[in-house]
């Protein structure tokens, strides 16, 4: 019961080609992102976190999915909404919500905030706030591989929104031109900040209609399924390290909150986000798990014990200080320093 | 010694680098198999492949973006944006990508790369492929800048910024890549941050940089021996980091200070020296500081009103002898 | 326990905002997410949920009322009228001075002073007679003690509007020779120098009512010499500064100093003050024309090579004329280097309000005592003297002698090489 699933195509499911150990793994990470993602709301409210927050809120089933298919090595990328895959790749909760609270504990001292989150030992290497800015850079972490002939793949992470952007379109030319080992997963949640992707789009799915333009296959999936993420993702990474080069994938998912903590979503038609609620992802692999024999004891040690993680990091976080003064002017400079004179 | 063009140079400078370190690789539009639009690289691609030396399609986020993640993952890029006026399509690399990154990360990530780039006027091809926009890339905490006046600076500058760990961006001027220099053979490696000194003098300072160098000496040759101004001349080399010691010295020495600068007038990298010598030098002027820049204007294609454009040596030479009064010490 | 319900932060930009209407009222119970209030600003209006369950207790945010971001608007929990939590903003209270940057071998500037601008004052841009003067000449004058009407009215004389550093030259020419570095002919008279005059009334007073003792020991630099030999030229070509031994007696003087506090002290009525800082003075001789001692502060956060650089600026500025009074504040000990011209040994006049000053003489190969397992041999070591004048109301000699054997130690026996690394 317990070996890892071979990589095997849609066509042929057997009953188990995952594997329980591999679910169970999911379903924690999906858990405890959906944890820490809600108390992470809690505390921007409570004035904690200040700034912004841009939470991935029922979206976690893609931040499991892929995470759990990469190898250590892989090098991930993501926007602002990168708490969930930051956490997904082994980042612990208290460097997560210090960096949200902008102490020294958190994973950059609070030099960087909720935008940027990285963790190069983890192989996040960066998130950003700047639409569509990491597709060619992780582009360069791809080709990088190449040249070195290393066997990691790049996976980047973007919303619907992206796809419009000058530099999705010269990041996915590049990556099919040279054949880079580097994966693009479009989280399409149906909006770009507050308008619907369909009103500023020329097309009907953002990023798959757009792969032919660039010789790539148009690849759709339930982005709130965690197996079929999974099984995508391993897919795609096979053929990128077997050096045929870039996929884009489309998952079709949603969030559950506004864009990020200013916005209340008051632009959703009624009843959209109680439709989405009955396709969260957690609820439908609870179901899943359950189908292929865990246990609910399982299931709830898994949920008690997120909880617990989540209640410890936040009291190490309120207790942590504020980074020292003379973080104000370090590591501007490879030195560490930032003096432009002499 | 040997007597190298400025854009022979580039090449050696990079192939000098690429020889000595397997991680320093080179990207661009067309500057493979073409060997540049300039014929800077000429040779590299035949040199060290093509897995090395890479054509790119003419998308300039790509190319800075891919040499920021191969910098970040272990390769030291070298990457050309062919005419300096491009940095405005692909600036969010120059900006807010490159020179924040370490910083954002507490130091986790760094990004050593060189930008080389064409910069400069002089050569007819209007507005938008002439500007000299060092003082775009000298505004940018966390960048390095540098912008050489001869091919033996071309050299030692550029390994220089190969070897840095941070951010460089390399201007190279198109009006001198046809200009001969003396080059010494075997290795060459400069400091990023120092300026030189050219021309030893004591009436008064003059700071030049890139193209406006060699203008500047000339003028100074001639204020010595037709006005009896006797002008020290400071090739700048570094805007960040600045060398601010070498010219508040000679301000110091001389009481006077020029600028000769081809960016146009308003926040060109002379106004911050300016204000840093008004500031920290104040007691040591004897007079005002002059800045002698290019018009305020997008540069004209016709080629004599882009030469009355640019500061040149008799310009230069009429306004410090008008400003000085014509009197030496 | 209870909990305070705070206005939420609404918009990255928003700073208040105003409670349209409440949907709990005082007593009701509440769950986790129920919605609670309802809140508008000028760009959004939205419900806001509870956190936490428990009744609700005192709304102190009425509706139709504002608040600022952060701000307390309700609590919920057992006790209502208490609010017994800690209050939930825990930001750190207005920056103090930030203190040097530890990651650079030097204490630079501030981030927020990234010129230096010089303090001092040298008079205003219009002179008499109309004349308007250059700031270097109006540094000049005032540094050389000219009459600046004078010069003003030559150059009002010759029909000019200004005076610049070539009237104030000649003028110096002209003068009895005030601060030139020219030895008058034999039997003249000899003017002395504004520098010179303050410094002298100075080092009278202080050698009037300081009580001198001088004490001094030998000390063997053949570790230092070998250690800077090694690195010197690197050292000059890397920074521009000479490696010279003062910045290595300099560093031990300030580990010295940690262990015997009583010698960078201030002695004030009956009471010695110990001083927190070992902010260092250094003697530089202005090329015979007086002599003045700028300070390097905090000398001890100094590396060695932070030290030779620090010091080798603060005499290029002494010697470039650009000291300000700051350059001359705050000293706790002072360092007299004066073995240029070969001399055994100085006993100094202390810089009061110090209490004691380290000198030090030439440094060179001398026949030298050298013991070893094999017994007692002459051989030649690069020797001098370093001494040490001191108040001895504040300590006595045995107290001098033991810094100065301490001194000895530290400067024959550290690992240089290992701080010039």
């Amino acid at each position: 019961m317990a070996s890892k699933a071979k990589v095997v195509s849609t066509e042929h499911l057997s009953n188990d080609d995952i594997g329980q150990d591999v679910r169970l793994e999911m379903f924690r990470l999906q858990v405890e992102i959906r944890d820490c993602e809600k108390r992470a709301n809690d505390l921007f409210f409570q004035n904690l976190i200040k700034g912004t927050s841009h939470l991935s809120l029922g979206q976690e089933a893609v931040a499991a999915g892929v995470a759990t298919a990469m190898q250590p090595g892989d090098k991930s990328f993501c926007t602002y909404r990168g708490h969930a895959h930051t956490l997904a790749r082994g980042v612990s909760m208290e460097k997560v919500l210090g960096e949200l609270m902008l102490r020294d504990n958190g994973l950059m001292r609070g030099k960087g905030g909720s935008m940027h989150l990285t963790s190069a030992e983890h192989g996040v290497m960066g998130s950003y706030a700047i639409i569509g800015a990491h597709l060619p850079i992780a582009c360069g972490a791809a080709w990088r591989a190449q040249y070195l002939g290393e066997k990691d793949v790049s996976v980047c992470f973007f919303g619907d929104g992206t796809t419009n952007i000058g530099a999705f379109h010269e990041a996915l030319n590049f990556a099919a031109v040279w054949k880079l080992p580097v994966v693009f997963i479009c989280e399409n949640n149906l909006y770009m900040e507050y308008t619907p992707i369909g009103e500023v789009t020329a097309v009907e799915h953002p990023a798959a209609d757009r792969a032919s333009a660039y010789g790539l296959e148009r690849i759709i999936i339930d982005g709130n399924d965690a197996d079929a993420v999974y099984r995508t993702a391993l897919q795609a990474f096979a053929k990128a390290r077997s050096g045929a080069g870039p996929s884009l994938i489309e998952c079709l998912t949603y969030r559950h909150s506004g864009h990020s903590r200013a916005d209340p979503a008051k632009y959703r038609p009624p009843g959209e986000l109680e439709r989405w609620l009955e396709k969260d992802p957690i609820k439908i692999y609870r179901k899943r798990l359950l189908e292929f024999g865990a246990s609910q004891e399982q299931i709830a040690a898994i949920e008690a014990e997120s909880k617990r993680k989540v209640d410890a990091a936040t009291e190490v976080c309120k207790a942590a200080p504020p980074a020292p003064l003379d973080q104000l002017t370090a590591d501007v400079y490879a030195d560490g320093g930032w003096s432009w004179r002499n | 010694m040997a007597e190298l063009t400025y854009r022979d140079a580039v090449t050696r400078a990079i192939a000098q680098e690429m020889e000595r370190d397997t991680k320093v690789v080179f990207l661009g539009e067309d500057v493979a198999k073409a060997g540049g639009v300039f014929k800077a690289t000429v040779g590299l691609y035949e040199r060290f492949g093509g897995l090395r030396v890479r054509d790119t399609p003419i998308s300039e986020q790509a190319i800075l973006g891919a040499a920021m993640g191969a910098a970040m993952t272990g390769l030291r890029p070298i990457a050309e944006i062919m005419f300096s006026d491009f940095a405005a399509v692909c600036f969010d690399f120059i900006a807010n990508e490159f020179p924040k990154l370490r910083y954002m990360t507490a130091g986790q990530l760094g990004c050593p790369l060189v930008v080389r780039t064409g910069n400069g006027g002089g050569v007819r091809f209007g507005a938008q492929h002439s500007q000299s926009i060092e003082n775009w890339t000298m505004m940018i905490p966390g960048l390095k800048v540098v912008a050489p006046s001869s091919p033996v600076d071309v050299i030692g500058l550029m390994a220089a910024a190969v070897r840095d760990d941070n951010p460089v961006i390399f201007h190279e001027h198109k009006s001198l890549y046809a200009v001969k220099g003396e080059v010494p053979e075997g290795e060459i490696v400069d400091t990023l941050g120092t300026a030189k000194i050219l021309r030893p003098g004591k009436d008064a300072t003059i700071v030049a940089l890139a193209l406006m160098v060699p203008r500047a000496l000339e003028a100074a040759q001639t204020l010595a021996t037709e006005h009896g101004i006797d002008c020290e001349v400071i090739d700048v080399r570094s805007l960040v980091p600045l060398d601010t010691n070498t010219i508040l010295s000679s301000v110091a020495k001389t009481g006077r200070l020029f600028t000769v600068e081809e960016n146009p007038r308003l926040c060109g990298w002379g106004a911050e020296i300016a204000s840093i010598v008004a500031d920290e030098a104040f007691w040591d002027l004897d007079g005002p500081i002059v800045r002698i820049t290019t018009p305020h204007i997008p540069l004209p294609a016709a080629d004599h009103l882009e030469d009355l454009a640019l500061p040149n040596a008799p310009r230069i030479v009429e306004r410090i002898s008008r400003v000085m009064n014509g009197s030496a010490r | 326990m209870s909990i305070d319900v705070l206005m939420p932060q609404l918009g990255e930009t928003v700073a208040e905002g105003k409670i349209v209407a409440w949907l709990k009222s005082e007593g009701d119970e509440v769950r986790e997410g129920d919605n609670l209030f309802e809140i508008e600003t000028d760009k959004v209006t939205m419900e806001v949920q509870a956190i936490a369950a428990g009744r609700l207790g005192e709304i102190r945010v009425k509706a139709g009322d504002v608040a600022k971001v952060g701000a307390i608007v309700a609590v919920i929990g057992a006790d209502s009228g208490t609010a017994a939590g800690k209050p939930a903003i825990e930001s750190p209270k207005a920056a103090p001075a930030l203190p040097p940057a530890r990651h650079e071998p030097v204490a630079m500037r501030s981030p927020f002073e990234e010129v230096s601008t010089p303090r001092e004052i040298y008079g205003r841009a219009k002179g008499p007679q109309g004349v308007r003067i250059t700031p270097l000449a109006r540094r000049l004058i005032a540094q050389n003690g000219l009459d600046v009407e004078a010069i003003a009215m030559t150059v009002s004389n010759a029909g000019r509007g200004k005076i610049s550093q070539s009237d104030v030259r000649t003028a110096l020419a002209a003068a009895p020779v005030a601060a030139s570095s020219t030895l008058p002919p034999s039997g003249g008279v000899f003017q002395l120098n504004i520098i010179r005059k303050r410094t002298g009334e100075r080092l009278q007073k202080n050698w009037q009512t300081i009580p001198h003792v001088f004490q001094a020991i030998e000390v063997d630099f053949t570790g230092v010499e070998a250690a800077r030999t090694g690195t010197k030229e690197k050292f000059k070509a890397a920074t521009g500064f000479s490696l010279t031994y003062l910045p290595f007696i300099a560093r031990a003087a300030c580990i010295a100093l940690r262990k015997f506090p009583q010698i960078n002290a201030q002695l004030t009525g009956d009471s010695l003050a110990l001083a927190s800082q070992i902010n260092l003075g250094i003697a530089v001789d202005l090329s015979h024309n007086g002599l003045v001692v700028p300070v390097v502060r905090n000398a001890d956060d100094l590396t060695l090579p932070g030290l030779a650089k620090a010091i080798g600026r603060q005499v290029d500025k002494a010697r470039g004329g650009k000291l300000t009074s700051d350059d001359f504040a705050d000293g706790t000990y002072s360092l007299s280097n004066n073995g240029a011209f070969g001399t055994t040994f100085t006993a100094p006049i202390i810089n009061a309000p110090q209490v004691a000053i380290l000198s030090t003489d030439a440094i060179r190969l001398r026949p030298a005592m050298v013991e070893t397992a094999q017994g007692a041999f002459v051989a030649p070591r690069l020797t001098g003297m370093v001494g040490q004048s001191f108040d001895h109301r504040a300590f006595d000699g045995a107290y001098s002698a033991a810094f100065l054997s301490h001194l000895k130690t530290i400067i024959e026996e550290r690992d240089w090489a290992a701080e010039l690394a």
